[in-house]
Parts: structure tokens; sequence; C-alpha cells
């Protein structure tokens, strides 16, 4: 009899235990940290949906869409004898272990163990590669991070971690840029050394790297690579707009401190400097900037230091391979030839130079190095003019203006990024992304509101050809505009696609001319044919004061429709008052064979993130 | 007898490492290896022509590793593989460090051989014609020269 009751009184205690630990479970499956760790998103009409779509990554069937059965099943592995699994969800368990649920061991994992002990982590640094303008999928720059290493020597050998989506390389342009916007790829982690990211950006694509060391306790450090280890086995959905590379970056930052909240900061558009910026606003989250210069911007800022001796002597080099350089001091001959050495690697990787003579003249600059004993003076490029302090990359403008006599009022909506004229203070000088742009104006004497124009898309690289870089300058618009028939004062909206090529001089530093010729495709419903080709170019002088910006074009085009030939001067300016803020005047004429047309636009233009 | 131990070590990781990784997160070998990776921006053709395959030790040149570099994508094991692949990926610039006698590269790889800074600055500029003594200078062969003459 005292047996049977003690036997009850074991189970009661058991079932009472269970239910507790099952109460646990519901009210720790609702926690920021645990939906967090599973990558879990509130769903517009309520629920959860994780950003994961590997199945391998949840151990419930239900897991993509249950955090708690999710909760359930990670208890009843680390409960079970699974090993193998349980190498997988590290960071699951820390966080299992930390709330009471699990009183299990974690298990021995060698693939694990090795890949901790070859990143030696010491530290979490988020890194912003700026605006490539020859490949449409870097225009607005890259974010990726970096797993500081405790090894000794440099953190050349700490590793990147890139979230990018998987290719097949193969894709023509149309059809990958259909299932880059659709999520036609999937996106997943892969770790590099940080010296071959450097090669990547720096010396390959001569981006600028920026370095954001975050502030985190060894523990969130440790924390974090156990949870890269389990997004590294995983894939998902890539979207180029929404769910990119700086999304899931956001994701994992959250999961390491789940109230920075970093993600829900970017339900539509992720542009990578936006999540930059939102990093560096969340309270004691980065400790300290780092600025890693591309090797043009390096060879730049040297040559910007030679005295007319140096730079004689440079040129000698670099142009006509004689790196005797008698007149100058053996220091001085140590900066012109590491900077001539620079620029032999430039030159090779943009293909300008043969592999036999770069290997030539590498090798007369080296020699000519190691003969000196001296170290030379210039100093290395350290301070950028940072992409933190630039204007925010969505822009909204209220304008008053006149259209050939009658007044209009218009607003505008332009989610991104940047126009020639806005403030290029932290951006790369001379590139022009407008993206969806769209502008309604109401005419006072016709009193009607209409779709003045919009934007699919407008790029612009005006770049300066020099005695050391020639690039090529390039334009692509497309979009559609409301236009009148001079003749018939008929109107309607004309789409149209422009595209061309050229060059760009620089008469100062920050006065630049340039030139492009263009071909244009437009259609109009309205329109006699419907449709004209045309051929033309555009000149025009682009001077950036910093605060102040003026842009000056002429363009002449010549159509096989009579409405698609004119020729149109166009200024425009803009005054910064503050980062965000932004006062601009257009003005322009268009000839053609009717009515000529005026216009001129005073505008107040606002610069804003979402959060 | 030191030297081709050194060698044959190396060769042997070299060609264990020369296959070609297919799981999708253990692409991180070799520049040529993806045509693009991420946003990260295409590769010039160049770089994937000189890597593409061919699973020799890379000659001068930007170079990206391959019989050194780690399927994984990792720096990892000893410290002749990791200045080996290290090499591999930064030749061109140790190049110009080595004839100077200091520079970020050999900051790195006195880390990697644990030695100090200064002293292997002044051991890659004096061995220098050494080390680089053509224009066809490879990493492999650079690294067991280095080797040789930081023991010496």
């Amino acid at each position: 009899m005292p047996m049977k009751k003690s036997l009850l009184f074991c189970l009661c205690f058991l079932l009472s235990g269970i239910k507790a630990a099952q109460g646990a479970v519901v009210d720790v499956a609702q926690t920021k940290e645990w939906l967090a760790l599973g990558h879990y998103q509130e769903k517009l009409l309520g629920g959860y949906e994780s950003t994961i779509d590997s199945l391998a990554f949840f151990l419930s069937t239900k897991g993509k869409l249950n955090p708690k059965e999710e909760l359930e099943a990670t208890i009843a592995l680390f409960q079970s004898n699974d090993d193998k699994t349980k190498c997988l969800f590290p960071a699951r368990y820390q966080f299992l272990q930390k709330n009471g649920l699990i009183d299990t061991k974690y298990p021995k994992c060698a693939e694990l163990e090795k890949f901790y002990d070859d990143l030696r982590p010491n530290g979490i640094t988020l890194l912003f590669t700026d605006a490539y303008m020859n490949n449409p999928s870097s225009l607005f720059g890259h974010t990726l991070l970096r797993i500081d290493t405790a090894r000794k020597g440099t953190q050349l050998l700490a590793h990147g971690a890139n979230y990018g989506a998987f290719t097949r390389g193969e894709e023509n342009g149309a059809l990958y840029a259909i299932l880059g916007l659709t999520g036609g790829y999937f996106g997943g982690f892969t770790v590099k050394p940080y010296y071959e990211i450097i090669n990547t950006y720096n010396n390959i694509e001569n981006r600028d790297i920026w370095e954001f060391s975050l502030d985190f306790t060894p523990q969130e450090r440790d924390f974090f690579v156990a949870h890269l280890w389990e997004v590294g086995h995983a894939q998902s959905r890539y979207f180029f707009f929404s769910r990119n590379c700086s999304y899931m970056l956001m994701e994992m930052l959250d999961a390491v401190r789940p109230d920075l909240r970093l993600a829900q900061d970017f339900p539509v558009q992720v542009i990578p400097l936006d999540t930059i910026k939102a990093v560096v606003a969340r309270k004691g989250l980065v400790k300290s900037i780092h600025y890693r210069p591309s090797r043009q911007n390096k060879i730049i800022f040297r040559t910007q230091q030679m005295n007319k001796e140096e730079e004689k002597a440079y040129y000698q080099a670099i142009e006509n391979k004689d790196y005797s350089m008698n007149e100058l001091t053996e220091a001085q001959k140590a900066d012109v030839v590491e900077t001539a050495y620079q620029f032999v690697q430039y030159q090779y990787v943009a293909q300008k130079l043969e592999l036999g003579d770069y290997r030539k003249q590498s090798f007369q600059a080296l020699k000519a190095r190691n003969k000196l004993k001296e170290s030379g003076n210039f100093v290395e490029l350290k301070e950028g003019k940072s992409p933190v302090q630039s204007h925010d990359s969505m822009r909204a403008t209220l304008g008053v203006g006149f259209k050939n006599g009658e007044a209009f009022q218009e607003i505008s909506y332009r989610p991104a990024y940047h126009s020639l004229s806005d403030d290029s203070y932290g951006l790369l000088r001379g590139a022009e992304i407008n993206f969806l742009n769209t502008v309604l104006r109401h005419y006072d004497h016709q009193d009607k509101t209409v779709l003045e124009r919009f934007d699919l898309l407008g790029i612009r690289s005006i770049s300066p050809i020099n005695r050391m870089f020639t690039p090529i300058s390039f334009q692509v618009l497309a979009g559609i505009q409301r236009t009148m028939d001079p003749q018939t004062q008929e109107e309607g909206y004309l789409a149209d696609l422009t595209a061309g090529g050229g060059g760009t001089y620089a008469l100062r530093d920050n006065i630049w001319l340039f030139a492009m010729g263009n071909a244009k495709a437009a259609y109009g419903g309205f329109l006699q044919r419907n449709q004209y080709g045309a051929l033309g170019a555009n000149v025009g002088v682009y001077a950036d004061f910093e605060r102040w910006r003026l842009l000056a074009e002429a363009e002449k085009y010549y159509a096989s429709a009579k409405i698609g030939s004119y020729q149109k001067y166009k200024i425009e300016t803009s005054y910064t008052l503050n980062r965000n803020n932004a006062i601009a005047f257009n003005y322009s004429y268009q000839q053609n064979y009717g009515e000529d047309i005026e216009e001129s636009l005073l505008s107040w233009r606002h610069f804003f993130r979402l959060f | 007898m030191k030297k081709i131990y050194l060698a044959s070590l190396l060769m042997g990781g070299a060609l264990m490492m020369s296959a070609p990784a297919h799981a999708i997160d253990s692409t991180g070998c070799g520049l040529g290896s993806m045509a693009w990776r991420g946003n990260s921006g295409r590769v010039p053709q160049i770089l994937a022509a000189t890597t593409n395959g061919s699973f020799g030790t890379q000659t001068f040149g930007i170079s990206s590793g391959t019989s050194g570099c780690d399927p994984n994508g990792r720096v990892t094991g000893g410290t002749g593989k990791m200045a080996l692949a290290f090499l591999e990926n930064n030749l061109e610039l140790y190049a110009m460090d080595a004839a100077a006698g200091h520079g970020e590269t050999i900051d790195t790889l006195a880390g990697i051989l644990n030695m100090d800074s200064e002293k292997l600055g002044e051991i890659s500029k004096q061995n220098f014609a050494y080390l680089f003594a053509d224009e066809n200078a490879d990493a492999l062969d650079v690294t067991l020269k280095l080797f040789q003459v930081v023991q010496a």
C-alpha cells in the first residue's frame, strides 16, 4: 500500500512536470530569441513564416510555418541519439540549454570544430563595398560579414561570409534579371578568406570597402558563428530587391541580438547602404569604422602627392617603361616605383596589358624597388567620405513651375537612389541611378492632374578619361512621359528607351565635360505610326561644388517621325540645405517642327528612409 | 632533405585539394569556380580563363588559389599549406612587399610563419632575387624558397 501511494505521487509529479515544460515550450516558442533564430517573420494575416526555404533547416515538417512545433522537434532532437543532426544546430542547442529545456550534452562534432578552428573568431565586422557601375547587380553596392580572426598576422586571414544567389552562370541578361527579380534563384552563404574578398573588390573591381566592427561580446560572437553554421547549410529564395544579400544579414544580426529588430525595417526594398545606415543608427552596435580604399583610389591618392619631378619620372616609368628615375632621391624613387607597380597591376586587371608585358613590367618595377634601401614618404589613403553620411535613398519632391506659360504644381517620388544633381557626398561621383521615379502634375489652366512621367530606370555613368584611366561613360534610360504633338496639339504617353555611350573629360577635379552618342526607340498610341526610332547625341557640363551642383546639357535627335526630331537645352541645378534636403531648379527649352516647349521648375527635394 | 619533405607535403596537399568542390556551401575556392557570386559582380573573363580547368600552381599574375586553396574556402591547415594558399592569392602583392621589405602581406605571412614581421621583411628583401628569380616565378616555387630562407 505505501508503495502504491508513492508510485502515484511519482506519476503526479511527473505529469505536472511535463505540463510545466509544455507551458514553457509555448512561451519560449513565442520569444523573440526563438523567432529570430528560426528566421520567422510575422505574416500579414497573422501567424509566422520562416525566410529559410531549405527543408533540412526544419526538424518538424510544419517547421517553416510553426515556431512551436519546430521548437518541440528541436527539443526532441537533443533528447535523441541523432548526433549527426545535432551537429548541424549548435546555436539552437545553446538556446535550449539557456532556457532550461534540455540537459543533454552536445555531441562531439568534428566538422563544426574544424570550422571554428579554421575561423578562430575574434569579432564580427559588417562590410560595405561601394557601387560598381559595370554590373547591374552591383549598382547599389554590396554588403557582407567578416568573422574577424584571432590568428597571428593580420585580418587578411579573417573570413568573409557572403550571402548571394547561386546562378547557373549561363543565363542571358534578360533571363537573369527575371529570375533575380522573381525568386528564381536560391541564395545561400559562402565563406572565403578575407584576402580573396579584398582581391575581388579592392583590386579587381576597384571598389572601396568600409568595415564596420560590431560591438559583440565574445558570447554573442560565438553564437553568431554557431548560427552561421546552421544557416550555412540552408538556402532561401533570392529576390534581388527584397530578400537579397543585405536583408539576410539583417536577420543574421537579429538572431544574435533580437532586440535590434533590423529585419523589420526592410519590408519591401533592401538597399545595401540603407542597411548599413540602420546598423550604424542602432545604439551600441558599431564600435569602429575602417576604410579600405580601392586600388584605383590608392593610385590616385599617391599621384596627387607627387611633385613635378616625381610625376615626370612616374609617367616615364608607366608609359615608356623607363625606371631610371635619375633626378630623384632614394625615397622619391621608392614612392614613384611603388605607385607605378600598382598601376601596372591595375592595367593588367583592366585587360590593358598582355600577360607577357605585364610580367615584364612588373619585374622591372620590382627590381628597381629592391635596389633602393630607403622607404618612400607618401602617406597612404586612410580616410574617405563616409557613405553613412550620404543622403538617404528615397526622394520626394514638391515643385511649382511653368510650361509654355501655364502654371503647374508637381509632386514626385523616387524609391532609389541618386541623381547627378543630388549631393554626391559619400557616393560615387558621376554615377546616377534613378529607379521608378514617378511625377504627378496639376496644370492650372487646363485644371487637370496627370501622370507627367514615370522613369522605369535611369542609369548614367560619367567618369573622366585622363592619362591613366580611360573609362567609358554610358547611359540607359527607359520610361514613359506625357508628350504633346506640337502640330496637332494632341497629348499622349510616349514610352521610350535610350541607350548611348561616350567619354568624359575633367576640366578640373570637379568640373567635367561629357559627350555621348545615343540611340532611341519610342512608342506612343497617339502617334500617327505608333512608333519611331531616333539617333542623336548629347553634350554637357557637370560641376560638383559639393553643396551646389550644376548640370547643363544640349541634345539633338534625328528621328524616323517628325515628333522625335528635336533639339533641347537643359539646365538642372541643386543646392544642399542639409543632408536630406535640397532646393533644385530645372529649366529646359525644346525646339522641334512645331511650337517650341519651354519649361521651368523650382522644387524642394527631400530624401528619406522608411524607418 | 628538409626541402624535399616540405615539397612533397605541399604537393600532396596540392593534389588532394585540386579536386573540384561540388557542395553548394563550399564554393569559396578559386575566383574562376563561379562566374558570379552573390552581388559581388562579374569577375573579369581573364581571371576565369586563367583558373578554369587548370589545377597547376599559379604563376605570377593576379591569381586565384587553386592548389593551395581549401575546398571549403577557408584559411586552414598547417604553416606550409596556409602560406602556399596565401601566396597563390597574393603573389604580386607579396612581390612588391618583399622587394621593399615591408607591407601588409609581410605582416600576414609573419603571422602564418610565427615570426617577427620586421625580420621577415628583412629576409624577404635580402633574398628577393632568389625568391623571385625571374618573371615566371610561381607561388609554389616562392613558398618553397621562402621556407628555405627563413629556416637558414
